[in-house]
């Protein structure tokens, strides 16, 4: 008995806690989850690093913290007092400031130093404190600042288009893999009620509420999440009024039969689709028809064409997890197909998936940063890296233009590659030492 | 073999169906009229009713000839509150303020009377004779019809009613068309009296038949036919034809570059794991890899092509050597400016390529049989060539049907940054000037053309690898 533990003993540490140590022993790797977790902070204090208002103000005898009122006023929680309405920040008189780091905002303009000025050029600023560290754009933009607000940008398109594209990735591979073409068994009752309720749901949360959404998409992000939220639910209910009434249809012999549904077919011809059309035509040709281009719906179209990986990698994983016998003993313990394919099957399976969405995060960014260089899908007043980027074809002597965050997008895509090489040696047995 | 091959043209069938649809439902969406810019019409407002008469009968005439004035498909499922001619308001603008406010209120007999009152006012205002003393007057008026048409919105209905009621009142000369202006407000004001909001919860399917936007399309399509471009008038075959021969150039060129390089630069790298120059060719690739292309063109461009540094190469499109300029000439003068687009075109696969094969020998090389070359004396060099290579080659051939998606999306910033005529520059300027039948085509062509990369790599998968069978007997 005492031998039995004792063999047992190395291995008997978890699967996550082994993939762990070996990510450590990457130095590489471990160093560029570092530099990403500085970009996210990078990006999540971005107001307090460049803005326009100063982090700490007295005016007239009163203190003030303008960045952080700024918070508030957006979520309409204060107002700013009289003086500061509608004011050049740094014009006004103040009995003491501290300004952020870098003192102006992306959207600033600063008319003395248009015409693309370099960081090394003479500079026609006040002082030291509001030279432009990396230069400006043609219009007197400050491209320090662009860039730190840019990071935010870039981390929050790669972020947001990847959940989308898991979310969807996982959800249809994890079928097409566990299911096969014959695992999924259905009775004729609920497939007819299954369709034709899922078409009238999709009638009622989306085709009705199209306008709805639509409107909401432009607005913001969150009043479209929620608007989502609500046709979700609507078309959930849907799908649940379905199963209630299969009950009632399955007394019949006919409807009660039960057959075959085949995910797998299903789920491997639509990525096939998928793959032959040239992501980026597709993604170039639907920004290209938005109305009002947003950063958002250039998100949500990058993580509606970017799930094909992440579904061929979980299905070729439960492919192999559903043979395995601790899903037979599962099933043996009478398990709900569910709740074996949601506990015990997918948790297995997703670890190549962590490998897809690194790697897809970087391209996701770098995809977001091409539709901004063309200057398609991006609001023209947004400035992202690729549009600062673009911004150096139009004045061809300003190097730092093409310099700066052509740099900031290479490194971020680098890192992001990097950590997901990391996760691939990792997870992989074969390649451990 | 062959059997596996006709399977997988066959599979093309619903696949290309598929994109096709997509591609239609991309292009119904697009804001932006193409009979509009066929026309060049400016909405200036300016001219008389017979001239408004006469360009709004171009308009119709046009948006028939171009089939655009036909239901979009073989079916629609909508709801109750839009009727089931719809389609025939020609003018997308007018159709989508209509449409919702179909949404809103649901009785389309009120809306379709307002719309008509809108337009009777609309045209009247164009039967008043010219006088500089209403002038300004009479344009403003006419914006505000024109914005009318467009408007779904209570507020802003309301307020350009208004406007046009302050309008009216105040200028003597347009006392004649009060008519018109008081049907439109009292055919508004029925619109809200006889709300009914339930009818766009009551779901309706329409069917069509054969004779729709689509089926025509598609019809066309497969006899190659593939209609006119909207910007210059050409047939789309030619300007793509055109535009092809470029980018499949510039792609094949790219393809055999990346593997002719990368092969040995993998293998080399591959055999001499571990060692400095191994881990600095990895870096490198590494970094290579992940540099966005346009970032590494503007950079070219910027540096290498005038501006204010270096002047070595020519900075965009391919020359302009006309025709009958000797071929020699004209062959070193186009590779000359092929240099940095076809270098930015092909880094990164190179680079992914060159990553795939270095992988691909360290798989082979730790087998058994590598092992029992060694010991039984055969040279280094044959068992990296012969034994560990060929073996590896597998997963480098399959990659053909990533790299080609990849070089073809590519096309598309390379293409504009340094403006050759190749697809994805005729595709993106189509795009941005909504000149769909273009789009069309070249995204069939594009999907076509990725469709072929897979299937090829599939039988050069099955030559390389004799395990591999198609014919689905197992092994």
């Amino acid at each position: 008995m005492n031998e039995v533990t004792d063999k047992r003993a190395p291995s008997d540490e978890s699967f996550w806690s082994n993939v762990k140590k070996h990510f450590r022993k990457n130095r590489v790797a471990v160093y560029s989850l570092r530099g990403i977790y500085m970009l996210v902070i990078l990006a999540l204090i971005a107001d307090f690093i460049a803005n326009e208002k100063p982090l700490i103000a007295r005016y007239k005898g009163e203190t003030y913290f303008p960045v952080l009122k700024g918070y508030a006023v957006d979520m309409g929680l204060s107002e700013w007092p009289k003086d500061f309405q509608n004011i050049q920040w740094k014009d006004l008189k103040f009995d003491f400031a501290i300004f952020p780091p870098v003192p102006y905002l992306p959207k600033n303009i600063d008319y003395n130093n248009s015409q693309s000025v370099g960081p090394f050029e003479s500079q026609d600023v006040k002082s030291w404190r509001w030279r432009h560290w990396l230069g400006t754009d043609e219009l007197g933009h400050d491209v320090t600042a662009g860039m730190i607000h840019g990071t935010r940008i870039a981390l929050t398109v790669g972020l947001v288009s990847m959940s989308i594209a898991s979310v969807i990735g996982i959800f249809l591979g994890a079928m097409a893999g566990y299911y096969g073409d014959t695992r999924l068994k259905m009775s004729r009752g609920r497939i007819i009620l299954n369709c034709i309720f899922l078409i009238m749901g999709i009638f009622y949360s989306f085709g009705s509420r199209s306008y709805l959404l639509g409107d909401a998409l432009t607005t913001s992000l969150g009043s479209f999440f929620f608007e989502m939220f609500i046709s979700l639910l609507i078309l959930s209910c849907f799908m649940f009024a379905a199963r209630l009434l299969s009950g009632l249809l399955n007394r019949l012999p006919y409807f009660a039969k039960k057959i075959s549904v085949p995910v797998d077919i299903i789920v491997s011809r639509s990525i096939e689709i998928m793959v032959s059309i040239p992501t980026m035509f597709l993604i170039i040709s639907i920004a290209a028809i938005v109305s009002k281009p947003s950063i958002y719906i250039t998100m949500v179209i990058i993580g509606l064409t970017s799930w094909t990986g992440i579904a061929r990698f979980i299905r070729a994983e439960l492919l192999r997890v559903r043979n395995l016998e601790y899903i037979e003993a599962a099933h043996a313990l009478g398990y709900t197909e569910k709740r074996t394919l949601l506990r015990h099957a997918i948790p297995n399976a997703l670890s190549p998936v962590l490998i897809s969405i690194a790697f897809g995060i970087a391209s996701a960014i770098l995809v977001e940063s091409s539709l901004s260089f063309i200057g398609i899908g991006v609001p023209p007043e947004t400035m992202t890296w690729g549009s600062l980027l673009a911004a150096a074809r139009v004045s061809s002597s300003a190097w730092w233009l093409a310099v700066f965050p052509g740099f900031a997008i290479f490194i971020t895509v680098t890192l992001c590659n990097l950590v997901g090489e990391g996760l691939t040696d990792a997870l992989d047995p074969r390649l451990r030492k | 073999m062959l059997k596996y091959i006709l399977k997988r043209v066959l599979i093309f069938v619903p696949t290309l169906f598929a994109i096709s649809l997509l591609t239609f439902i991309i292009s119904l969406n697009a804001p932006g009229d193409p009979v509009d810019m066929m026309l060049n019409q400016s909405n200036s407002g300016q001219g008389q009713s017979a001239q408004k008469l006469a360009t709004e009968k171009a308009y119709i005439s046009l948006k028939h000839k171009l089939g655009l004035d036909l239901p979009i498909f073989y079916f629609s499922f909508s709801n109750a509150s839009l009727p089931d001619t719809m389609y025939r308001i020609v003018k997308a603008q007018h159709r989508y303020a209509l449409e919702r406010m179909c949404d809103e209120y649901g009785n389309w007999e009120s809306i379709s009377a307002y719309y008509l009152t809108v337009r009777n006012l609309d045209m009247s205002l164009y039967s008043v004779p010219k006088d500089s003393s209403i002038a300004l007057d009479l344009q403003r008026s006419k914006d505000f019809a024109a914005s009318l048409l467009e408007t779904y919105d209570q507020l802003k209905t309301n307020v350009i009613l208004s406007n046009l009621e302050y309008i009216f009142s105040n200028t003597p000369a347009f006392a004649s068309l009060n008519v018109y202006l008081q049907a439109a407000r009292s055919s508004y004001e029925e619109i809200q009296k006889n709300k009914s909001s339930y009818r766009k919860y009551i779901p309706r399917l329409q069917f069509y038949g054969f004779n729709n936007q689509y089926h025509n399309w598609i019809v066309n399509f497969i006899h190659g036919d593939f209609g006119i471009s909207y910007q210059d008038k050409r047939p789309v075959a030619s300007v793509i034809w055109d535009a092809v021969r470029w980018t499949m150039l510039i792609s094949s060129l790219s393809i055999l570059l990346s593997y002719i390089v990368s092969i040995p630069v993998g293998v080399k790298s591959a055999v001499k794991k571990g060692t400095r120059s191994d881990r600095v060719t990895t870096t490198g690739l590494f970094m290579l890899y992940s540099m966005p292309p346009f970032w590494i063109a503007t950079m070219l461009i910027m540096f290498f092509c005038g501006g204010d540094y270096f002047d070595w190469f020519p900075a965009f499109g391919l020359g302009t050597l006309p025709d009958d300029a000797p071929l020699m000439q004209r062959l070193t003068d186009t590779s000359y400016h092929l240099i940095l687009p076809l270098f930015c075109w092909t880094y990164t696969s190179f680079a992914f390529l060159s990553r795939q094969m270095r992988g691909g020998v360290l798989n082979v090389i730790g087998q058994d049989y590598i092992r029992t070359a060694r010991a039984k004396g055969v040279p280094e060099k044959q068992v990296v060539w012969r034994h560990a290579f060929r073996n590896s080659l597998l997963p480098i051939i399959t990659m053909f049907a990533n790299i080609f998606p990849l070089v073809i999306s590519g096309s598309f910033i390379i293409e504009w940054i340094f403006s050759i005529p190749g697809m994805g520059k005729i595709t993106l300027e189509a795009l941005i000037a909504r000149n769909y039948p273009i789009v069309f085509t070249e995204m069939m062509f594009a999907a076509i053309l990725t469709l072929i990369g897979t299937l090829v790599a599939d039988i050069l998968y099955a030559a390389v690898d004799p395990r591999i069978s198609f014919s689905g007997k197992s092994v």
